[in-house]
């Protein structure tokens, strides 16, 4: 689809661009201060911090505080870094993003296609799931993953993401799926097609936006969570920001200003990555529903 | 090939019930054609054939096979959608070899198939393309040879032309009515449009809010409707239905009608025991603009032509006839004359009514009187 050239649709003179562009340059360095003063500082040693002036660039660029950050800093009682704490998370997220990405296609294909008595109410309840507050869940789910026998293991933290984010993934997909013509479903029950074979071969194909929109949501929600994290897991299973908290709040020796910026970079890495790489699908997922193509 | 049989159909959403007992059938190789306003149940009856909605009761025969709680892809049965349906992520061959695929039809037979198709149909050239990049005659073309490659017993088609601005309707349909001849497949057929109806037709069946009003061949269903919805419904423009009174004079019927101002005309009326009922009644004189001409272009092979004199208020020529308004009965009628047919507006002229083509109706129950 291509779209008229949009140079002459509104003929801005000179100056109200230069307004414009003076207000968005303003903006870009509003939103961009903070993330040089991360990065700056990630690069300074401790003695220039503590001497200087917070937005400086740094005099001499070193990368100490980065690889004490990844794998030598004390984080609780050993001193192993970021680094395993990271991997908990990867570990964590890649199941849970897939498992509740799947599900939730998967129930709203059945809610839109093969609408069954009661599936309205069903919808309803589990659009509820996207409004409860997290602290109510946390004692029934320590319950429950007590009664599993997953308590305070990764397993537990890829059940507790993938159950409470159902609700917003079938709320995708329900939308997206509404909207998609179900002559087709039907034409390819006629060819034969079965149940699982029209969602892959039919559904699944032309999800594109709605899966990357979903992959999006869940991946910054579950990699940011801390509450979950700080309440489900033990040392073996703790997640990055659980980790970055204990390392930024360890009451223990100096403040290592440098080492913190480093290790919270590195925590918002992943996420910063996703958006970057498919933040464009994001904005088009989002708008997949409004206009039919 | 087989044939249809749909008996004591019944199907109801919920409390609604939109389909209120249909008997209906089509032979070996007919062509079906569902006409109706919208809303009657025309999708709703090919989807229970289809098997795609659930049937409340009654019983559908694909041949002399119930095919009661059969999945749609064990029916037999192929269908074209009036949204044409093709699988966007596919392309055009994809989605001919679709169903193939499903049933585990090996690769060479599917070749062969699509390349069979792609003949008939004239896409060979379109195999590689995305349905997003056909224009819609091309779409209609490629959901056709979906449904074409299945070699079913009936074709199901739901409004399969509604989409196509009216010249390639046109061809199109001549296209569907050449595959029929040509492959000789039972087909039902949902349509809005009269003329696709007539043309296409071996049998028309005209629904209206779930009930069948009437079924039979199209002439029947032009010439010989049952009732006052069917004629009002078949033929553009529709035919004229005119309240009259039916009277007795010299031992024959006769039907008098109110025409302009103060003036009446009568015509004689057939003389059957159903008709002397209503004598002294009020009844609807039914008659269709094509049977109200001016006097030259009447039908000589007619026996029966009577010639009134008519006040007519307004002409609409329309290149090949001219259609002129009369007020009979308190209505406005449509005849239908000659394009140099010399009339004068808000004036009297003969027109001659071709009484051989004439139906009558009961005003209260709407049912023909034969
Ligand atoms: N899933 C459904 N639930 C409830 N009512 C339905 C459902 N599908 C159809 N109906 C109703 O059944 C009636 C018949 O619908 P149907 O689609 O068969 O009409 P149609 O004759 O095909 O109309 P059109 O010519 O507009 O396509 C309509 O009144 C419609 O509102
Ligand atoms: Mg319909």
């Amino acid at each position: 689809m291509s779209i008229p050239s949009q140079d002459n649709a509104i003929n801005a003179g000179s100056l109200t661009r230069i307004l414009i562009y003076t207000l968005l340059i303003f903006f870009v360095i509003y939103y961009l201060l903070p993330l040089w003063v991360m990065v700056s500082n990630s690069l300074k040693t401790l003695d220039e911090i503590r001497g200087g002036d917070m937005l400086a660039p740094p005099k001499d660029i070193t990368f100490e505080p980065w690889r004490q950050a990844w794998s030598q800093t004390q984080i609780g009682v050993e001193a192993t870094g970021l680094k395993p704490y990271f991997f908990n998370s990867i570990i964590m997220v890649v199941p849970a993003v897939f498992l509740s990405t799947f599900l939730g296609a998967l129930n709203g294909y059945v809610m839109t296609k093969w609408e069954f008595p009661g599936v309205n109410l069903i919808f309803g309840l589990m659009l509820l799931a996207c409004f409860i507050p997290f602290q109510i869940v946390l004692i029934p789910m320590a319950r429950i993953l007590g009664m599993l026998g997953l308590a305070g293991t990764l397993g537990g933290l890829i059940m507790v993401h993938t159950v409470y984010g159902l609700g917003f993934t079938t709320l995708f997909f329900r939308n997206y799926y509404a909207a998609f013509p179900t002559e087709l479903v039907r034409a390819a029950q006629i060819d034969g097609a079965s149940f699982f074979q029209v969602f892959w071969r039919i559904l699944i194909p032309s999800s594109g936006p709605i899966i990357v929109v979903t992959i999006i949501w869940q991946f910054t929600n579950v990699w940011n969570d801390f509450l979950f994290g700080a309440s489900f897991s033990s040392y073996d299973s703790t997640p990055i920001t659980v980790a970055l908290n204990n390392l930024v709040n360890s009451s223990t020796g100096v403040k290592e200003y440098n080492v913190h910026f480093a290790g919270a970079i590195l925590t918002a890495l992943p996420t910063l990555i996703v958006y970057i790489v498919s933040g464009r699908y994001f904005v088009r997922g989002l708008m997949a529903g409004a206009v039919k193509g | 090939m087989a044939s249809l049989t749909i008996d004591q159909l019944t199907k109801s959403f919920g409390a609604v019930e939109v389909l209120k007992g249909i008997d209906l059938d089509i032979e070996d190789g007919g062509f079906l054609v569902l006409v109706g306003p919208s809303g009657c149940g025309k999708s709703t009856l090919l989807n229970c054939i289809a098997g795609l909605e659930k049937t409340t009761s009654g019983e559908i025969r694909i041949g002399d096979r119930n095919v009661e709680g059969l999945h749609p892809s064990k029916r037999d049965i192929a269908m074209v959608f009036q949204s044409y349906a093709l699988y966007p992520n596919m392309t055009v061959r994809g989605n001919i070899s679709f169903g193939m695929e499903i049933r585990g039809v090996d690769k060479a037979e599917q070749e062969k198939a699509i390349q069979e198709v792609a003949d008939i149909l004239q896409i060979g050239n379109l195999l590689d393309r995305k349905p997003s990049q056909l224009s819609g005659g091309q779409r209609q073309r490629v959901a056709m040879g979906r449904a074409l490659v299945r070699h079913p017993q009936v074709f199901l088609f739901d409004e399969p032309l509604s989409n196509l601005d009216a010249k390639l309707r046109v061809d199109m349909r001549t296209e569907i009515k050449r595959l029929h001849r040509r492959m000789g497949t039972t087909i039902v057929y949902v349509t809005h449009d009269q003329i696709e109806a007539l043309t296409l037709a071996t049998k028309i069946a005209v629904l209206e809010a779930g009930y069948l009003q009437q079924a039979g061949s199209p002439d029947e269903i032009y010439n010989d409707p049952s009732n006052m919805f069917v004629a009002d419904f078949m033929g553009s423009p529709s035919m004229n239905l005119i309240d009259g009174l039916l009277l007795e004079r010299d031992g024959g019927l006769e039907i008098e009608i109110e025409g302009y101002g103060d003036t009446k005309i009568s015509l004689p009326a057939p003389d059957t025991a159903e008709m002397r009922g209503f004598v002294g009644k009020p009844i609807v004189f039914g008659i269709r603009p094509e049977a109200m001409t001016d006097p030259d272009g009447a039908d000589r092979t007619s026996p029966q032509i009577e010639t009134r004199d008519c006040f007519i208020e307004v002409s609409q020529p329309a290149g090949s006839d001219t259609f002129a308004l009369t007020p009979l009965g308190g209505k406005e009628c449509i005849a239908r004359l000659r394009a140099d047919a010399r009339i004068e507006l808000g004036a009297f002229a003969p027109i001659s009514f071709n009484m051989t083509k004439a139906v009558f109706f009961d005003p209260s129950t709407t049912n023909r009187i034969r």
